[in-house]
């Protein structure tokens, strides 16, 4: 594999998926969603907020996205990396040249978690400049550049099941669809199994919670922060999360979400390499 | 006999509803070489086969000795690829996407912006660098794409219907093109529906009909294996009823009918019968210009074949 081609498909892809509306638009919610309710919290003199907590209000911005928006923008740059272009016929000009299927395959996917990543630092900064601007100096921000990285980690679990949905599918909007509904799904079961397993106190619920896609990818950035922020943040992310962590560990988290990727991107590249380029589609 | 750049072995690709092959023919280094056949008939499928896009069911297909599936690299490196009616991104100029294609084929940076510049002057695209692809007419996006195959000096050139959505000037202009890339000992294996460019540009050709190759060879070969005949032009003034009556009397004519002031002699595919009608049409006291070849033979030879070969 060469990293010069795969390096020209990373490229591509950032500026692929930036001349798409979809991304941009959830893009644009993010920075609303980064900047509008500080605003709101600082000019309706609400007093739900202590001052001692105004320093860690940052905190609310960076992780409360990650629970929805950042997900939901991974999966849409992701679920279309490799369907848009079966769709749009333009996998064939650029396959027919000298690079490898897998060159191609890892440019693509890199290039989209770049811009994944790229939209995790804006909203952090963006969180922490409104933040700033409203409530006044943040504390703790040197576990930022920490936080981002988990976040993005994080990120990797539906961003690698959306990108193998959209191989296998090969159609976009199904693709979303599948994708975004194996999140809701995920979610939607982790809350009630939570609640089952509380009512009944049996603990072998736990253990399937554990496993569910949302589980990992939820509590790894709250047990990154629980274990790095100051108690004075407690709060902020209570709030953010009411249950918190469900997996036991960071260990467990970080190897769940490996386990998920190695196992969506090894589906999606066995499919990729053994079936045809498949011609216009849509 | 040369060296086969262009190897289909039996190849077969079955979709379940559909069968294309088994596919065989090959073609040689230097030669022009046009894929014949309707829409359907599975001229793309094969050249999706050989661009390694698409698995063969069964047997193999060869570029430059290579197999494209298990060494797309090498086999594709030198070989340039425009589609019919291509694809491209439309945020992409014409720019970025020739940058995109120099990364892909190995150009060094330092040569890159030269190849561009003279990729889009051949094509003609040279005002339009910078104008996104969603802003190009169709024609336009084909040279384009032209430009994205003769990118990084290719040795072969694979050409699905390149001449759609070109103005006269521009297929002339790129007719032009082929004909230097093959004198410089290039290779093409050129699909097209139009048969007098096919006629004019190739030396062998191969028809395709749903999925079976019903003729290949030398275009001569190819005409006169489908039509059983040849057909001969002659453009001669004063020809008496009574010449015309001696030409047909003659061994090996077939007929002789006039069309738009011309003689049209049909003659048995082996029968070389040209001096003798010469020598009736000067021995009658007629003026002879010119006796050729008919033309539009492929035309007739393609459409006799479909025709022969049924829906």
């Amino acid at each position: 594999m060469r990293p010069s081609v795969v390096l020209t498909f990373m490229s591509y892809e950032v500026r692929r998926a930036l001349a798409r509306r979809k991304v941009l638009i959830f893009v644009a919610f993010t920075i609303l969603l980064d900047t509008i309710p500080y605003y709101i919290l600082s000019t309706s003199h609400l007093t739900v907020i202590p001052a001692s907590d105004y320093p860690y209000l940052w905190v609310a911005g960076v992780f409360a996205p990650l629970s929805f928006f950042i997900q939901f923008i991974a999966i849409f740059i992701a679920a279309g990396a490799m369907s848009e272009e079966y769709e749009q016929g333009t996998a064939e000009m650029l396959l027919s040249k000298p690079v490898s299927r897998t060159e191609y395959f890892v440019g693509k996917f890199l290039g989209g978690y770049f811009l994944l990543f790229c939209i995790v630092v804006l909203n952090s900064l963006l969180s922490i400049l409104a933040a700033t601007a409203t409530f006044g100096n943040q504390s703790s921000l040197s576990i930022v550049p920490g936080v981002v990285l988990v976040e993005t980690y994080a990120s990797l679990l539906f961003y690698s099941v959306a990108f193998m949905l959209g191989e296998l599918i090969r159609r976009s909007s199904i693709s979303y669809i599948f994708a975004t509904a194996v999140y809701f799904a995920s979610d939607l079961a982790g809350l009630y199994i939570s609640i089952v397993s509380e009512l009944t106190g049996t603990n072998s619920f736990k253990v399937i919670q554990m496993y569910i896609p949302t589980s990992p990818e939820g509590s790894l950035s709250l047990q990154y922060a629980i274990s790095n922020l100051p108690s004075g943040a407690a709060r902020i992310l209570q709030f953010i999360s009411a249950t918190g962590p469900v997996e036991p560990s960071t260990i467990f988290s970080a190897l769940l979400i490996g386990a998920y990727f190695l196992v969506s991107t090894a589906v999606a590249l066995a499919f990729f390499s053994r079936y045809d380029v498949s011609k216009k589609v849509g | 006999m040369g060296q086969a750049v262009i190897s289909f072995l039996s190849s077969v690709k079955d979709y379940g509803r559909k069968e294309i092959g088994p596919v065989d023919f090959s073609v040689e280094k230097g030669e022009i070489f046009g894929f014949l056949g309707p829409n359907g008939s599975g001229k793309t499928t094969c050249i999706r086969m050989l661009l390694g896009l698409v698995r063969p069911t069964s047997g193999r297909v060869e570029l430059k000795g290579l197999d494209p599936l298990k060494n797309h690299v090498q086999a594709l490196r030198k070989v340039g690829y425009s589609p019919e009616l291509p694809n491209i991104q439309t945020f992409l100029t014409p720019s970025d996407l020739l940058k995109l294609t120099a990364s892909e084929v190995g150009l060094k940076p330092s040569e890159v912006q030269r190849e561009i510049s003279t990729m889009l002057e051949t094509v003609g695209l040279a005002e339009y660098v910078n104008v996104k692809v969603g802003k190009l007419s169709k024609g336009m996006i084909q040279r384009l794409a032209i430009a994205t195959a003769l990118m990084g000096s290719p040795e072969v050139l694979v050409m699905d219907e390149p001449m759609i959505g070109l103005d006269p000037a521009g297929t002339a202009h790129l007719r032009d093109v082929f004909r230097d890339f093959a004198k410089g000992g290039g290779t093409i294996l050129l699909s097209s529906h139009m048969m007098d460019e096919v006629e004019d540009l190739c030396s062998s050709v191969a028809m395709i009909h749903n999925g079976r190759v019903l003729f290949k060879g030398p275009v001569a070969e190819v005409v006169t294996q489908v039509l059983g005949e040849k057909e001969l032009v002659v453009e001669a003034k004063g020809v008496t009823d009574d010449c015309l009556k001696s030409i047909r009397g003659l061994q090996g004519v077939i007929d002789v009918r006039t069309r738009d002031g011309s003689i049209i002699v049909s003659a048995q595919k082996d029968a070389e019968v040209r001096p003798k009608i010469a020598q009736l049409i000067v021995a009658s006291g007629a003026q002879l210009y010119t006796m050729k070849e008919g033309e539009r033979m492929l035309e007739r030879a393609y459409i006799d074949a479909l025709r022969r070969a049924g829906p």
